[in-house]
Parts: C-alpha cells; structure tokens; sequence
C-alpha cells in the first residue's frame, strides 16, 4: 500500500511544481490573451540569478531566491514596456510571434554567459535526509517546494479576487475596451501581469533547478513541458492550472507506476497524460476551468 | 646626387618585393580542417568544453611548431548548436575550403552524413561514439570505445562482480533516441551470445522532476544493476530519487538495493556538480584519463588548460580531454603523412589514419588504428565516484563486443 501512497505524494509534488512554473503562463493570458513563448527562457533566468547571487557574490541563499524574483519582476516588466507595450490592439499571432523571438533572443544572451552551456548545483542548504511518514518518504526539497508553489498559489489566488489591481487585471482580461472605459490603464495591467509571470517564473526555476540541478536545456523546457497543464486548466484560470497540475503529475507517476514495464508498455508517463488531455478536451474544449465565451453575433 | 637616391630606393623597393612575396614560402604550410558541434543549444554542457580542447590542443601545435617547418593547422571551429541541417551546411562549406580532415559532433548529424563522408571520402573523427557510425564506413574514425563498448562492458563487469549464483537483474535506463537505443540493442545481442544477465526492463526517460514510481518498480522486479546511456541531467534527477528513497546500494551489488552504472556522456565532473552525494558509487565506463587521477597524463592536461587561461570547470572536465584527443588524432595524421612524404591529400591522410599508432594523455591508452580497425582507444577505464570524484577502479577491455561485431 505504501507504493500507492508514494506515488500519490510524488504526483502531488511533481504536479505542484507543474501548476507554479504553469501560473506565469496563466497570468499573461488572463490579461493579455497571449500564449508566452519565452516563458522557459524567464523560469531559467531566474533559476540562475539565484545561483549567481548565491555562489558567485555569497548572498545567503534565501534572499537571493527573493531578489531573483525582484530582478524577474523587473526584468519581464521591461520586456512588455520595450517590445510588447507598442503591440496593444495589435493581432494576438503579431504578439505571439514576438514571444517566439523574444525566447531566440533570451537563449542567445544566456548562451552568451557560462549558464548556456554547463551544468551547476545549488549548494545544499536543506537537510540531505529525507522525511518518511508510513514508509512515503518526501525529500526537504520537495517539501519546500511544493509550500513554496501553494503559498505563491495562494498570494495570486487572493491577489487576483480581492486586490483593487487584481480585479482591474481581470477586467483588462474580460474586455479591453470596457476596462478603458471605466479609467482602467490596459498597458499598466499589461506591465503588472508580465512582472507577476516574471515572479512566479523564478520561483518555478528555483524549485526545479534545486530538483534537477541547473542546466539551461532542461530549465527552459519546461515552458513548454508546462502547456498542456495550462490547456487542461483551462488558459485562464490560476485554480484550473493547480489542479491540472496536479492531476497531470499524478496521471505520471501512476502510469510510471503501474503501466510501464508491464504489458510490454514504456513511456507510458509521457504519454497519458497527453492522452487524457485530449480525451478531457473532447468533453470540455476550453479546458476543465477555463471560461467559455459566448458571442453573440 | 639625384639619381644616386633614387637608384638606392629602388634596389630597397626591390628587396623588400622580393622579401614579401618568399616569405610565405618560408613560414610553412597550413593544413586546413574543420570542426562542427554544439557549442551553445542542447548537449553544449559537453561540446562547449569538447570545443575548448580541441581550439587548445591546435593552438599549442601551432605555438610550438610541433609539426615542424613552421607548419601550421587552420581549423575553424563553428556551433551547429546540435541542429543536423546547420551541420550539414557547415560540412558542405568545408568542403569548399578544400579541408583534409572533419572534426564532427552528434550522433544524429554523423548517421545523416555518413553516406557523403564515404561519397566525398574524407576522414571523419566525432565526438559521438555510437556504433552505427562505423558499422558500413569507412571514413568515420572513431577517438575511443563506443557506447556499445561502454555498455557491453558494464554488463560484463556485473557479470564479473556480482555475488550470488543468480543471473544478475539489469534494467537500462536510455535516451530516447538512436543515440540510446544502440547500445541497449547491442547489450541485447551480447545476452543472446551467452552474457549472463537479465535485462529486466528498459527505461526510456522524459523530463522528469521525479522517478520515484519508476524506482519502486525496478526495485519490485529484483532489478539489482540499473546501466544508463544517456546525458547527466536526468542520471543526477534519478540518483538524487533513488538516494531520498534510500534505495541506492552502498556497496557494489547490494542485495535488494540499485547499483547505477553508466557510459561515456553520463559520468564526470558534471554529474557529481549536479547530483552531489547522491552520485557515490556510481560506476562509469569511460576511455579518459580524468584530471581527479593526478597522473603524469592529467597533470599535462592541466598544464595546457592553463597555459590557455580554461577555468578549473573546463579543465577539469573529461569532455576538454575528449576534445585534445580528437585534435591530437588529427594533428598526428597530418605529421605522420608528412613524416612519409606524402603529398598532403585526403586520400593520403585516409590512408595514413589507417595505421595511426600514438600514445595520448587525454586517453585511457593508446590510439591504435587498422586498416580493419577504426576504434582508437580500445581500452576503457572503469571509474567510482568516491568522496566527490571518480576514482579508477579498474581497465577493461569488453570480450563480448567482438562477438557482437562478428555476429553482424
């Protein structure tokens, strides 16, 4: 039974860290309708802002983790103001297309740097041990980052409900156009939700690299291995990118559990949950949480 | 007076005519290369210090004159970033320049190039090592033992080493590309020859964040031995899994727990930079001599590294080895054909690399070829990692591979 009951907590901890590097994602589109290609090249920056930071000047680990996420904020801020403020009304495929180059661009400058092309490793700043409940063990790494993502999850969950700004980005989201009428800034929203996805970004590659170590090629991928949990949430909703998240980590690890290996099966893991996603997206095409518009014509 | 001055300026205009347009033919020849890989894009962590050795290595021979009259060795070393078609493009553009010798990079890249290697019959050394490339070619020259031969290999030394009178349990942990597959294929054909182990499963990894599922599987089907080809990235991922779970053997072979071994490009210092603690024990086949030996070999490693201002990461790294070797094979071809006399052609060099006899710092051992025999480093080192390095366990040369060779 304790194999039952590991898998489930390794799915819930690898579906969390899913639905936090998901999030940046989720807070461009909620905005800004734009699918974020550069999205892997900000959750690799920040991973590396915090190495930098905490290697190369010896800024004690935690704060460097809080300053990565300040210098992405900041960073992915620019981004909008430079190259995508000036696209507002413009074609959503003009704007995406700008997010295709803007991650040629990103993975140019970081190949410019030692982090394009070698590997490190945060420095150990965890106990090595690990936590075992019932024979489920969890390591401190892990336990970490999965606080860290429901913690985040939540200060943007009560952000976007309850703050003046994030009710006025859910507005910009809704209708441009009425947003503007009622004396909301659109390119000010716009800025916001591109610096929060810059946040969330280096929280995300904090989290991974401190699991996978830090190496650019895997870091940056997971923008994009991150996609579907974004559709099956649906594009829109930060809860739906949780519990897709979640359900895509546990669909994993039970496949890698149960499928592969037996009936001549491998792989499994990577597929399924492709699989459910399309079979969910037969029944529902907006994703499990996502907003279904209707226009009237 | 006039005339004087003038007829002194010219005598001096023609001296230094005649000067300028000797003096190349005095300062030596230059033979010109090429050299394609990943410097930046997927697979840099290994070609960019892979890059780095093999820039130092010509820059010495050039600095030294260590091929003698003042000859010297041009080679472009351009970043295909790991993409076949750039790579295929840069090939066609040394062709132009009319190079004698291609240093080249990926496994995909060389299966795609490998039938104009043996059409334009150029001399090919890569930095792949997969079995595929010299199977049907002739040109490709192979630096060391290939993945097959890492693979194979590691499969005997379990053989050799397990307690117990049962057929060891192997499970192989692979890329998922033909770059994995060809060893896994080859391990296969070594079983069905008569090695003794039972391939128990084949892992085709993703990206993953957590192998515990996979783990607990292995370890629920007796898999005592897990042999990986792949790169280090998801090896360190699934060793930190295995260490947090506790199911990692703290000796060779533990009953009941994983002992992880692995080929060329899953070991070195990378692995232990990203997998820390948890890669002790690991058992890695490799043909390089490593820096973490202090042999009179790493230390002249070392000393180039310096000499060329490389950082302790790059230095220390058996990729920047990997790299030297590859430009050593290529500067001892050009002087062992001009030692003969030989007209510098690629035809010349082909069949001088045919015989290529040398001994190699970089290497495990020496660099021997023939006309049948296109591995040069035969040998390979088995290495532990311990306290923080990989230390050397053993030489070993596969039995199994020739029959695999002979069986095709």
């Amino acid at each position: 039974m304790s194999y039952f009951f590991q898998i489930v907590v390794s799915g819930i901890v690898v579906g969390s860290i899913y639905a936090l590097a998901a999030l940046g994602l989720v807070l461009v589109y909620k905005s800004s309708r734009v699918a974020n290609f550069a999205h892997g090249q900000i959750i690799a920056a920040g991973a590396f802002i915090t190495f930098f930071l905490t290697v190369r000047l010896g800024v004690p680990i935690f704060f460097s983790f809080l300053a990565s996420m300040l210098i992405t904020f900041f960073l992915a801020m620019s981004v909008e103001r430079i190259f995508l403020r000036r696209l507002i009304g413009e074609p959503i495929i003009s704007v995406i297309m700008v997010t295709i180059g803007l991650a040629s661009i990103f993975d140019g400058l970081i190949y410019l740097t030692p982090f394009g092309s070698e590997n490190f490793s945060f420095p150990t700043f965890l106990p090595t041990e690990s936590i075992v409940v019932g024979g489920v063990s969890i390591s401190w790494t892990q336990l970490v980052g999965v606080i860290i993502t429901f913690v985040l999850i939540g200060c943007f969950s009560w952000f976007f409900k309850k703050s003046t700004v994030g009710i006025s980005m859910r507005a910009v989201s809704d209708d441009q156009f009425g947003a503007m009428s009622v004396g909301i800034s659109v390119p000010r929203v716009f800025a916001l939700a591109w610096a929060t996805a810059g946040l969330s970004a280096a929280a995300a590659g904090c989290i991974i690299g401190n699991i996978t170590g830090l190496n650019f090629e895997t870091l940056h991928a997971f923008g994009i291995v991150v996609f579907p949990v974004v559709i099956l949430g649906g594009l829109d909703s930060i809860l739906g990118a949780v519990v897709a998240g979640i359900i895509m980590g546990l669909i994993q690890q039970f496949a890698s559990g149960y499928l592969d290996g037996n009936f001549g099966l491998n792989g499994t893991g990577d597929v399924m949950p492709y699989i459910i996603l399309l079979i969910i997206l037969l029944f529902k095409p907006h994703g499990l949480f996502g907003i279904h518009e209707i226009e009237r014509v | 007076m006039k005339s004087k001055t003038a007829l002194i300026f010219n005598a001096l205009l023609v001296i230094v005519f005649v000067f300028a347009f000797t003096l190349p033919a005095f300062a030596g020849k230059t033979y010109k290369l090429g050299m394609s890989l990943a410097i930046t894009g997927p697979t840099s962590d290994a070609g960019n210090p892979y890059a780095k050795g093999s820039e130092d290595w010509f820059k010495f021979v050039n600095e030294t004159d260590y091929l003698g009259d003042g000859d010297k060795i041009d080679c472009p070393i351009r970043d295909d970033q790991y993409k076949n078609d750039i790579t295929k493009r840069f090939f066609e553009e040394f062709l132009d320049d009319e190079i004698l010798i291609f240093l080249s990079y990926a496994t995909g890249g060389n299966l795609a190039l490998k039938r104009d290697f043996e059409e334009v019959q150029i001399p090919v050394i890569p930095a792949s090592y997969h079995e595929g490339l010299i199977v049907d070619a002739n040109y490709t020259f192979m630096p060391v033992a290939t993945y097959s031969e890492n693979a194979v290999s590691l499969a005997e030394y379990v053989v050799d080493k397990h307690k117990g009178t049962d057929t060891p349990k192997v499970a192989f942990f692979i890329h998922p590309s033909a770059f994995g597959r060809g060893p896994l294929e080859d391990t296969q054909k070594a079983v069905s020859l008569g090695l003794g182990i039972d391939i128990v499963e084949v892992v085709e990894h993703g990206t993953d964040l957590d192998n515990t599922a996979m783990l607990q599987r292995l370890e629920s089907k007796g898999v005592q031995y897990v042999i990986c080809h792949t790169v280090q990235t998801p090896v360190a991922t699934m060793l930190t899994d295995a260490q947090r779970l506790g199911v990692t053997a703290t000796s060779f072979g533990e009953k009941g727990k994983l002992t992880f071994l692995g080929a060329h490009y899953t070991g070195g210092s990378d692995l232990i930079a990203l997998a820390g603690t948890a890669t002790e024990g690991f058992i890695w086949a490799d043909s390089y001599n490593l820096t973490s030996e202090n042999n009179e070999g790493a230390k002249k490693q070392l000393e180039l590294a310096e000499r060329y201002g490389r950082d302790d990461k790059a230095a220390n790294s058996h990729n920047y080895g990997a790299g030297i070797l590859a430009a050593q094979i290529a500067t001892e071809a050009i002087k062992e054909t001009k030692k003969a006399g030989l007209k510098m052609t690629r035809e010349n060099i082909y069949k001088t690399m045919q015989t290529l006899n040398f001994e190699s710092f970089a290497a495990a051992g020496p660099v021997t070829y023939s006309p049948t025999e296109r591995i040069g480093v035969d040998v390979q080192n088995i290495y532990v990692a311990q306290d923080g390095v990989f230390k050397k366990i053993q030489s070993f040369e596969s039995q199994y591979i020739q029959k695999v060779r002979a069986s095709r």
